[in-house]
Order: C-alpha cells, then structure tokens, then sequence
C-alpha cells in the first residue's frame, strides 16, 4: 500500500482567530482507497478535507502550519500553483452545483481549462467520465440541456462527473449525500466504490454507517484533534480510545 | 363607559384606516390620469410623419421629430456602451474580486447614494468637464451623462445579483482548477444572466426619460444630424423647448414626443418584468 | 505535464490581474465621480464666491447679469420651499398607501396597488413637468385655487397664501406635482420597512386588545421610525433635485414668493433656464455657486438618509 498524501503536524487557524481549528493531525492516506474523515458536529473534518485542494486559500486571513507532503511535496508550500495543484486533487461539494451550461458542457469544463479544445477527444471524454460516474445512460439523449434539468441525485452525479473528467489522481468528497434521498445515497456510494480502483479517495461524512460500508481507512477526529485512524473494520468493531467507542456507538454527536 | 371608550376607539381606527385607502385612491387616481392625459394628447397627433420627417421652420405647422427620435437613440446607445459595461465591472469588484476590503462596503454605499444626486448637477459637470473645453455641444458629451447616471443603478444590479450565487458554485469552480476571472467570466456571468438584463433593462427605461442631463451637453439641435460631435436634438429636450414655444404644433408634438417615451418605458418595465417572473431563477 | 501547461498558466495569472484592474477602476469610478464633481463645482464657482463671498450670496436676492449682481436667495429659498410642500403633502399620503398595502388591504389586491406605485415611479419627470403644464396648471388656475382663494381669504393668516392671481403656474401647481413624484419612493421604502416589524410584536399588541390603527401607531411606527425618516429624507433629496416636473410651471422669476399661488424659482429651474444663455463668466459662476450649494446639501441629505435605512436592514 502506497501513501498518496501524508498529513504531518497539521494545524490550521481561521482568519482572526488565536485558537486554531486543528491540533496537530498526522494520518496518511493510502493510494487507491477510501479514506472517511468522521465525527460531530464541529469538529473539523471538512476543515482538514479542504486543506487538501487549499479552498481556505480562497478567504485571507486562514493560515496553515505543519506540512501536506503529496509525492514528497509540501501542499501547503506558499509557492504552490494552486491552479495546478488542484487538478491533480479534485473536489466534491455536499450541495450539488451544476455549472449554468448544458450537461456536456459542465463535464467539460475541467478539460477546457486544461486547454483541450479538441472537438472529438472532448467528447469521448466526457462520455467516459459519465460513464464512469453510473450517469450515461441517463442523459446521453440529451447532453444539450441545462444541468439544471437534472434531479438532485443525478446533479450530484454530474458534478461527480465533472470531477472526475479531469483524471485527478485524489477525489474529495464533503458530505457528498447529505443532501440526497437515499436510493440517490446508494447510487453515489456504489459509485465511490467502483472509482477507488483508479483514484484515491477522502470522504467527509456524518453518516458513519456510510463510513462502515465505503471506506478502507476512518480517521475519527474530535474538537480540532485526531483521535484515533486505523482500518475501518478496527475502528468500528474494536477501536483503542474510548472516545471513539462513544462516538460509534452513538453515545454523542 | 368602557364600552363607549372602546367603540371610540374602533372608530377611530377605522376611519384612519378608510384613511389610508383613500390614499391608495389619491395614487392611483393620479397614476391613471396622468396616462390617460398622455395617451389623450398624445395618440391623436402620433403618426407616421412624426417619425419620419424633419422639423419645419418655426412657425410653420406640419414636419415631424426625426431628428429627436435618431439622435435620442444615438445619444441612449452611447449612453449604454459607456454605462452598463463600466457599471458591470465595478460591480464585479464590489461582489468578487474586492469582497473582502472594506472599502468595497464604502463605495457600495457611494454608489447607493449616487442614484439619487439630481440629474441637472451631473449635466453641469459633464459640461464643465466636456463642453467647455472642446467648445461646443456634443452628442457624446450627453452620452456621458446619461452613462454617470446610469453607472450606480447599473453597479447595484450587478453587485446584487452576484450576492445572490452561492459560495459552492464558486468553489467547484475554483476546485476545478479555474482562475478567479473565468469563474467570473464563465460560471458566474452566466448565472446572472436573466437578473442582469433585466437590471439593465430597468436601468435604460430610467434614463430614456431623462431631459435635466441633455440641456447643456447635447444640448439641442432643429436639423437631423448623426455626428455625435456636434448638439444633437434629443426628444426630453425637445419637449422642453416645444413646451415652453409658442406654437400650437409644437405643444401636438411635444404631446406626440411623451406619449412614445411614456409608452416605451411602459413597454420595457413590462418585458422586464415579464422576463424576470417567467425567466427561470437559477437558484 | 504538458509544456503548453506553463504558459498557460502564466497567462492565468496575468489575465487574472489584469481582470481585478479593470473592475477596479470601474469601481474607483463611483468616489472619483463624486469627488471630482465637488471639486470641479468649487473650481468653477471660485469666481462668483470670491466676488459675493458667502454669507451675502445667499442672503442677496438680486439676480442682475447686466449689473453683474448675484444673489442666490430666491432659488434657493424656492428650492426649499418647493421641497417642502411636496414633502409635507406627499409624504403623508405614502405613508397612508404604505399602511394601506402593508395592513388593510386584501392580499389580491397587494400585488397590483404595489404595481401601479412602481409604475407612478417609472413615469419620468419630464413628463410630469408636460403634464403639469398643460392639465394641471389649467386645471389649478381655473378650479382649484380660487376655490382654495374663496376658502381661505377670510381666515387672517392662512389667507395671506392664497393671494394673487391664479394662474396655475406657481409654487402649489409645482409643490403638488412634485409631492406626486415623491410618493412611490417614500411608500416603497415605507412599505419595507413595515415588513421589517417582527409578527411577534404585532400579535401581542393585538392579544392585548388594540385596535388595528393603535398597532400601527404604538408598535409599527416606532420601530420603524429610523427607517421612515430615512425614506422621508430621500424624498426631501429628491424634491431638492427634481428639474423637469417643476421647470414648466414654475416660470423662473427671480423674486421671492408672496404667496403660494406666484410664480418664483428653484436652483434647478434657473440652472434648466439660464445655463446655456449665461454668456458672461461671473454669470455662469453664479450658476455654478448654486450648483455647489445644491449639491453639497443633496449628497449630505441623500446620504444621511441612506445610512439610517442601512441601520433598519442591518436590524
């Protein structure tokens, strides 16, 4: 098992505040798995998930101490290109948000940015990711129409497809079905198991049977600090802190 | 006793509130007169001549308002191309890239309080700063002030609308890997498309009617003229001045001229509205 | 990676600030514009102010461009007073269409009342002025002002404004328009602020028995009270401002007033009248002296009016 990203001393503090959010994280990430972040309210998943991409880089003020190393380099390095950086890892958000364009054009967008123009290669692309995101079948007939058209599960199911177009090498999740029914829920979890084989996976989710039946690895944080990662099947039938017994089995949170 | 005082006070509430409603009356009783006088004396003298011919030599009765309605037309187009562009990037500013200065919240306030600052003092600037020193009257000198009158209506719609996008859709933009100003250029621009045109829409039915502005800059002109360096006859200011004239036909005219401004800013508040109850939201 | 990455991105970057440049400026529009206005009305009125100097400029009621004499008195004193009836006759009346709308009307009827104020609003100011001159003044000259003269003449000191002669084209015909014009912003603004009232406060004013009209008074009106006076002032700004509605049936006579039924001037209506004819320089400094004046207490009032509306929302 290779480590794709390796979080080391990882505090963060939002802009204006003197406490910081995070405390200190260290936990790796494996290649080609799923990786859930899980715990109450608060207590800083989605923090830690959105340090990967650096969208806290989007709001002055946030700062970053410790380290990201992804293949050896520091993510969190100032002079990162963080427009490269972030089609190497993409993300995607709890809310679906279809692009206002046509379907083809929204699975397209990641690849435009990147400079393909090619009519053709464009269009095998994004059948693919569609494909690949379990949503082909569905809008081949009618790739022209506003991604608005689509229902809440199957917009969520673009921007998958958007995400992925690009081929990024990490694919972060944040509540990614918080928002959906669940027969919609089960498409998209199906759909994160099938894509683990080629891309490495992080998934913020409150949901912890979600975390049970998806993931690999669970990290379970608590107020800002990790506090306990393991194999999820450890962590969910045999975790080593109390604290994490207590949260699993529902006695908070 | 209590009994009494309190039918004293019903009493009083409702006659407060037949009150009010007769108030509401005393706006629209207005509302409908004032359309109905201009439709009145306006729609008798509407015809084809009034459009297609050219003033006679005052005095003598009969030509038309060609020359008012083209160089209204020229003067609003420039007005627009000044105007909604300048306000649309500033308003980008005030929405995007300058969000998080607080000078953004000064000049969004500036901007509010521009709309209201009387038409007449912005055509002394503009004739201040433009007509004097080039000497003369000038079509785009009025295209300028029409445009500063335009720019703070113009920067609150814009400013507004991108308020109203959600925070996601930018970030899954940026998550993508897109720089701020295609996010701007190629997600949100084009999710505030319908508000935007509407804004603007609004913003052009405003200024049509505006006649303060054009007194000193474009000033007036008898002639049909397309240079826009020289006085350009504008149909407000035409109306002015037939108005104010002395001949019958000028006052038919000056009638003819309202009615076509009032029925064209009824016109496009109606397509605006319209656009904006029927085009779909997108969010 | 492809090399053609590397150029892109750098051409990302630049566009990006060339981007955040752009509406930059386009922003810095907004301050520039008013300061610049400011500074270019100083510039050009410098010549009158250094001539009359202030305090006697507005004190003077001599407008003389022959004699090269000027005094901004009577436009001034007009703009207020001008202000003033429109503002007293108009804002009441908003205010009752904004309780109307906001508390006694049906809800069918909502939508359309709110309709017909947004189209009052629409209607430009020219317009007003056509329609002021050719139905109203008529109208005022021949029906309404001596009725107003027959009614009021006896009572000693009401009477002594409805003096003269009517011939429509005076400071009521003008005050009356303009109060008109000013009612749909005034009962716009109102009607938000009413909405503004928590449903809390009016059902446990109700719960305690008040009348519909004692809610309105003792609960409703208070609490919006910033943001009325807020619309009441945009309405003042506004009536200082307007030119077209008052410029046909003010007739521009430079002298004061002696009652409500004579022609006189306001800032705007000389400016509309004399800017394009004032060939000698101390003339057309004179202009811009009133320009300034006018200016100046627009932005002051416009402004201050604004910040309490902001207070209200920010509520």
């Amino acid at each position: 098992m290779n480590v794709e990203l390796e979080v080391k001393n990882l505090s963060f503090y939002y802009a204006g505040c003197s406490e910081p959010s995070l405390k200190n994280i260290n936990f790796p990430i494996y290649k080609q798995k799923v990786t859930a972040l899980i715990g109450p309210s608060g207590c800083g998943k989605t923090t830690v998930l959105r340090c990967f991409n650096r969208m806290h880089d989007l709001y002055p003020g946030n700062r970053y101490e410790g380290e990201i190393l992804f293949r050896g380099r520091n993510i969190l390095a100032p002079d990162v290109d963080l427009i490269e950086l972030r089609t190497k890892i993409g993300m995607v958000f709890q809310k679906p948000t279809p692009f206002p364009m046509s379907i083809f054009d929204n699975v397209a967008y990641g690849l435009k940015l990147r400079g393909i123009k090619n009519k053709k290669e464009l269009a095998e692309r994004v059948e693919k990711a569609l494909r690949e995101a379990a949503l082909w079948d569905e809008v081949k007939d009618k790739l022209k129409e506003s991604g608005l058209s689509l229902s809440g599960g199957q917009q969520q199911r673009l921007c998958i497809a958007r995400a992925i177009a690009v081929e990024p090498e990490v694919l972060l999740f944040d509540e990614p079905t918080s928002a959906l029914d669940p027969i919609s829920s089960a498409k998209i979890e199906d759909l994160i198991i099938q894509l683990k084989e080629k891309i490495t996976i992080v998934i913020v989710t409150h949901n912890m049977q979600q975390a049970a039946r998806i993931s690999d690895f669970t990290a379970f944080m608590y107020l800002g600090e990790l506090v306990e990662f393991g194999p999820t099947e450890k962590i969910f039938t045999n975790p080593e802190k109390k604290l994490t017994e207590d949260y699993i089995t529902g006695r908070f949170g | 006793m209590r009994e009494r005082v309190f039918k004293v006070r019903k009493l009083t509430s409702a006659i407060i509130l037949t009150i009010t409603g007769l108030c509401a009356l005393w706006g629209i009783f207005w509302l409908f007169f004032i359309i109905f006088d201009v439709i009145r004396h306006g729609i008798a003298s509407v015809n084809l001549s009034l459009f297609l011919e050219t003033p006679t030599p005052p005095g003598e009765p009969g030509g038309g308002l060609k020359h008012a309605f083209i160089g209204h037309f020229l003067i609003t187009l420039g007005a627009i191309s000044l105007g909604i562009p300048l306000g649309i990037f500033a308003g980008t500013f005030l929405a995007e890239y300058g969000r998080n200065y607080r000078i953004s919240k000064v000049i969004s306030f500036l901007a509010d309080t521009m709309i209201t600052v009387p038409a007449i003092l912005v055509g002394a600037f503009v004739f201040a700063i433009m007509v004097r020193p080039l000497g003369h009257f000038s079509g785009w000198s009025g295209s300028v002030a029409l445009a500063i009158i335009m720019l703070p209506v113009v920067i609150r719609a814009t400013e507004h609308m991108l308020k109203l996008v959600p925070w996601t859709m930018r970030e899954a933009a940026f998550a993508l890997g897109a720089p701020y100003y295609k996010v701007i250029l190629q997600v949100l621009y084009p999710a505030i498309k319908m508000g935007l045109l509407t804004g603007a829409i609004l913003a052009i039915a405003r200024e049509i009617g505006e006649a303060a502005p054009l007194l000193f800059t474009s000033f007036n002109n008898n002639f049909l003229s397309y240079n826009m360096s020289g006085p350009m006859a504008s149909l407000t200011v035409t109306i002015f001045v037939y108005a104010m004239g002395p001949y019958d036909y000028w006052h038919t005219q000056a009638w003819a001229a309202a009615f076509v401004i009032a029925m064209t800013i009824l016109i496009l508040n109606f397509i605006a509205r319209i656009i904006l109850k029927g085009g779909k939201y997108y969010y | 990676m492809n090399p053609r990455f590397g150029i892109a991105r750098k051409l990302d970057y630049f566009i990006d600030k060339l981007f955040f440049l752009i509406t930059f400026l386009g922003a810095s529009l907004v301050p520039l514009l008013l300061i610049g206005i400011l500074l270019v009305f100083l510039k050009e009125a410098s010549l009158a102010f250094q001539k009359f100097g202030f305090v006697s400029f507005i004190l003077s009621s001599e407008w003389d461009p022959v004699f090269e004499k000027f005094g901004g008195a009577v436009p001034l004193t007009g703009t207020i007073i001008v202000a003033f009836i429109a503002v007293t006759v108009g804002v009441p009346i908003a205010l009752g269409i904004a309780i109307f709308v906001s508390e006694v009307c049906p809800i069918f009827l909502k939508q359309p009342i709110r309709l017909t104020v947004d189209l009052l609003a629409a209607i430009p100011s020219i317009i007003y002025g056509l329609w002021g001159l050719f139905t109203l003044a008529p109208i005022h000259a021949r029906y309404i002002e001596p009725f107003l003269q027959k009614v009021f003449t006896p009572i000693p000191f009401l009477g002594k404004l409805f003096e003269g002669t009517p011939l429509g084209i005076d400071l009521l015909t003008a005050g009356i328009i303009l109060s008109i014009m000013i009612i749909p912003f005034t009962a716009s603004i109102a009607i938000e602020a009413f909405y503004l009232v928590p449903r809390v406060l009016k059902e446990s004013t109700y719960g305690m028995g008040a009348t519909k009209w004692e809610v309105i008074k003792d609960v409703m009106f208070p609490y919006c009270r910033i943001g009325i006076f807020g619309g009441i002032g945009l309405s003042l700004g506004r009536a200082l401002g307007e030119t077209m509605a008052v410029a046909f049936v003010l007739g521009n006579i430079n002298k004061f007033p002696t009652s409500l039924l004579t022609p006189t001037t306001t800032v705007t209506v000389k400016l509309a009248n004399e800017f394009t004819e004032a060939d000698k320089d101390i003339h057309l400094s004179a202009l811009f002296y009133l320009a300034l004046l006018l200016y100046a207490t627009s932005l002051l009032i416009i402004g201050l009016s604004k910040y309490l509306i902001l207070r209200v929302r920010g509520k």
